[in-house]
């Protein structure tokens, strides 16, 4: 760890490194000779035909597809009819008007505000352990980033066997000190929770990364001047570890809400976003409704909003990350 | 007197950090130790303590089960889609960190987009479009819609940014052309990165669940992560095959983490993505 900050990446990204090979002719003290411009013009047609296969198959498989799910949430079309009806607005009338999106919106939310603080937070806590733990601190590291890499689906398998009602080792823990365990994934007040536990687990050790890359970066000698001044342990975290993190904390908090918004295999293995819509998230509903129920129209339209939603969330963050984070 | 207290310091924070790694890993330590105990001992605390041991459920999912076609699969899916995204990312890369042309800044931020807007939003249009090709239940419907990685792109560009420019003019200065100066200088000096990258992708790849649900549905076209949750929609769940499943889903990633830990870590915390 090179004591790199990651979140300069987002905020600098298409000014540094530029680069010479075009801008040679311009910046080379001489008056361009048509040569060099000729080479410059060759050069360039090379940088498109490398860019070609990247943008023809993003072209065909992220533009294409939101233009036409966008045309599709005008239609009536049910995936196995060749008749698509134009229905205007109706669709998104249809959605707007369903409980289950609204119950599903506020899931969503839920799912973000449970999972990302205490995750960060266990973050924070893990990477500060870590980096006190002198020679073990690459082989702790190891063993918690573990979960990180393991199959989401195999994740899914292990916690429903553990939130078993019956013989899981969860409720026979708890039956040990004598509660009786709730019916975890059955039960309306217990089952989201119960994906937001598993949604911790597997984001804590990738956010610890992140939190010991931001811990290296920090000056030893900000701490050396706090110890002289009699600062505490505790002051020493408030005064300087939380404030230098910041770009971090914001980086990890961003990269949280993306990565938990985004939540679906879970609740495809474990719930099918039951019971009762319990668990339902915007995601997951737009699944059911293209692939379920084959309403391909209202699925369209909540693909539009899902799409809307994370647009704005991304320019509400661009922008606050210009106005509030100090990044040096 | 002082050197002892530290050392039952020592002691005391490490079997804490002992303890604490042993509660995160203990669901996958669960994985293994179901997979590898007799079909009636399956539930209880008590498997923890059993010395018992049996590669039944292993040899039983051999068995009644195409296992070594879904592993195979699974293979050769996440081979080819990381050497295609790698191959496609360097170019790309190369592109916006070596030239300088008109436009490169909007591309480069659309690229960012295609990273921050989740694929999983985009899946009802992107079956559709796969359908359309005639490619359900084939490989390239995993493989063609992912080959384009943002994610993999901003990485390279990260990487190639590093390389001298030194190199880079000197090596103009002798006549070499782009072609010759990806091949010359920026791919030897970007090898790790390029290990390293290949690694997470391929990770990704191997583990990747709901794309491939939707698209294979073919028992033996099926990859692991899709093939094992059929054994839980079975209403009985025998738990010690599926565990036995499990376990070889995530030994191959286990494997190559193991090997490539360091750059692995790091070059995850670059990116910001998972």
């Amino acid at each position: 760890m090179n004591g790199m900050k990651p979140q300069k990446s987002f905020a600098h990204v298409p000014t540094d490194g530029a680069n010479t090979a075009g801008g040679s002719s311009v910046f080379g003290g001489q008056a361009p000779s048509h040569k060099k411009w000729l080479t410059g013009i060759k050069e360039n047609i090379w940088a498109y035909v490398f860019l070609a296969p990247a943008l023809l198959l993003f072209g065909i498989f992220f533009v294409y597809p939101f233009v036409y799910s966008s045309y599709l949430s005008f239609m009536d079309w049910n995936l196995y009819n060749d008749a698509k009806e134009f229905v205007g607005l109706a669709n998104y009338q249809a959605l707007f008007g369903d409980p289950v999106f609204w119950k599903a919106a506020l899931n969503t939310g839920l799912y973000v505000i449970g999972t990302v603080p205490v995750s960060m937070i266990l973050a924070l806590g893990l990477a500060i352990l870590v980096e006190k733990a002198g020679k073990l601190k690459e082989f702790y590291r190891f063993l918690l980033f573990i979960p990180v890499v393991a199959s989401i689906a195999v994740v899914g398998i292990i916690w429903s066997l553990l939130y078993s009602p019956a013989g899981g080792f969860i409720n026979q823990m708890l039956a040990l000190i004598g509660i009786q365990g709730p019916n975890w994934l059955n039960d309306p007040k217990f089952a989201l929770v119960s994906l937001m536990i598993i949604g911790i687990w597997s984001a804590v050790g990738y956010n610890m990364v992140l939190y010991i890359a931001g811990l290296k970066g920090i000056d030893p000698q900000l701490y050396e001047a706090a110890e002289l001044d009699g600062a505490s342990g505790w002051q020493q975290f408030w005064k300087i570890t939380v404030p230098q993190l910041s770009p971090v904390s914001f980086f990890v908090f961003i990269i949280s809400i993306f990565n938990s918004f985004q939540v679906f295999s879970t609740i495809h293995i474990m719930t099918q976003g039951g019971p009762n819509n319990a668990t339902n998230v915007v995601i997951y509903q737009m699944y059911q409704e293209a692939f379920q129920f084959f309403n391909i129209g209202k699925a369209s339209a909540l693909t539009f909003v899902i799409f809307c939603a994370v647009l704005l969330l991304t320019v509400v963050f661009i922008r606050s990350t210009q106005r509030n984070v100090h990044y040096e | 007197m002082a050197v002892p207290t530290k050392k039952i310091k020592a002691g005391f924070f490490h079997s804490f950090m002992f303890g604490v790694i042993l509660a995160i890993l203990f669901p996958l330590l669960w994985m293994v130790l179901v997979s590898i105990r007799p079909a009636d001992q399956v539930f209880g605390a008590s498997l923890f303590f059993s010395t018992s041991f049996s590669l039944e459920s292993y040899k039983q999912v051999f068995e009644q089960r195409p296992l070594g076609v879904w592993m195979m699969n699974t293979a050769v899916v996440s081979i080819l889609q990381t050497a295609g995204q790698v191959m496609i990312a360097i170019f790309a890369a190369f592109a916006f960190s070596y030239f300088r042309f008109p436009g490169r800044d909007v591309l480069f931020y659309f690229v960012l987009v295609t990273m921050i807007v989740p694929l999983q939003a985009l899946m009802v249009p992107t079956y559709l479009i796969v359908d359309t090709m005639g490619w359900l239940n084939s490989f390239a419907a995993v493989i063609v819609p992912t080959l384009a990685s943002g994610y993999a792109i901003f990485l390279m560009r990260q990487f190639f940014l590093q390389v001298p420019k030194e190199l880079t003019e000197a090596a103009k200065m002798d006549g070499c052309g782009p072609l010759r100066i990806l091949r010359n200088i920026y791919l030897p000096v970007s090898i790790p990165a390029i290990t390293a990258l290949s690694a997470i992708l391929f990770v990704t790849n191997w583990n990747e669940y709901y794309w491939p649900l939707l698209v294979l549905t073919d028992e033996m076209k099926q990859v692991l992560p899709v093939a094992i949750t059929s054994f839980t929609n079975e209403g009985i769940v025998d738990w010690g095959p599926t565990m036995a499943v499990a376990t070889l889903t995530v030994l191959p990633v286990m494997v190559l983490y193991f090997f490539l830990q360091k750059n692995f870590v790091e070059s995850f915390s670059q990116s910001g993505l998972k």
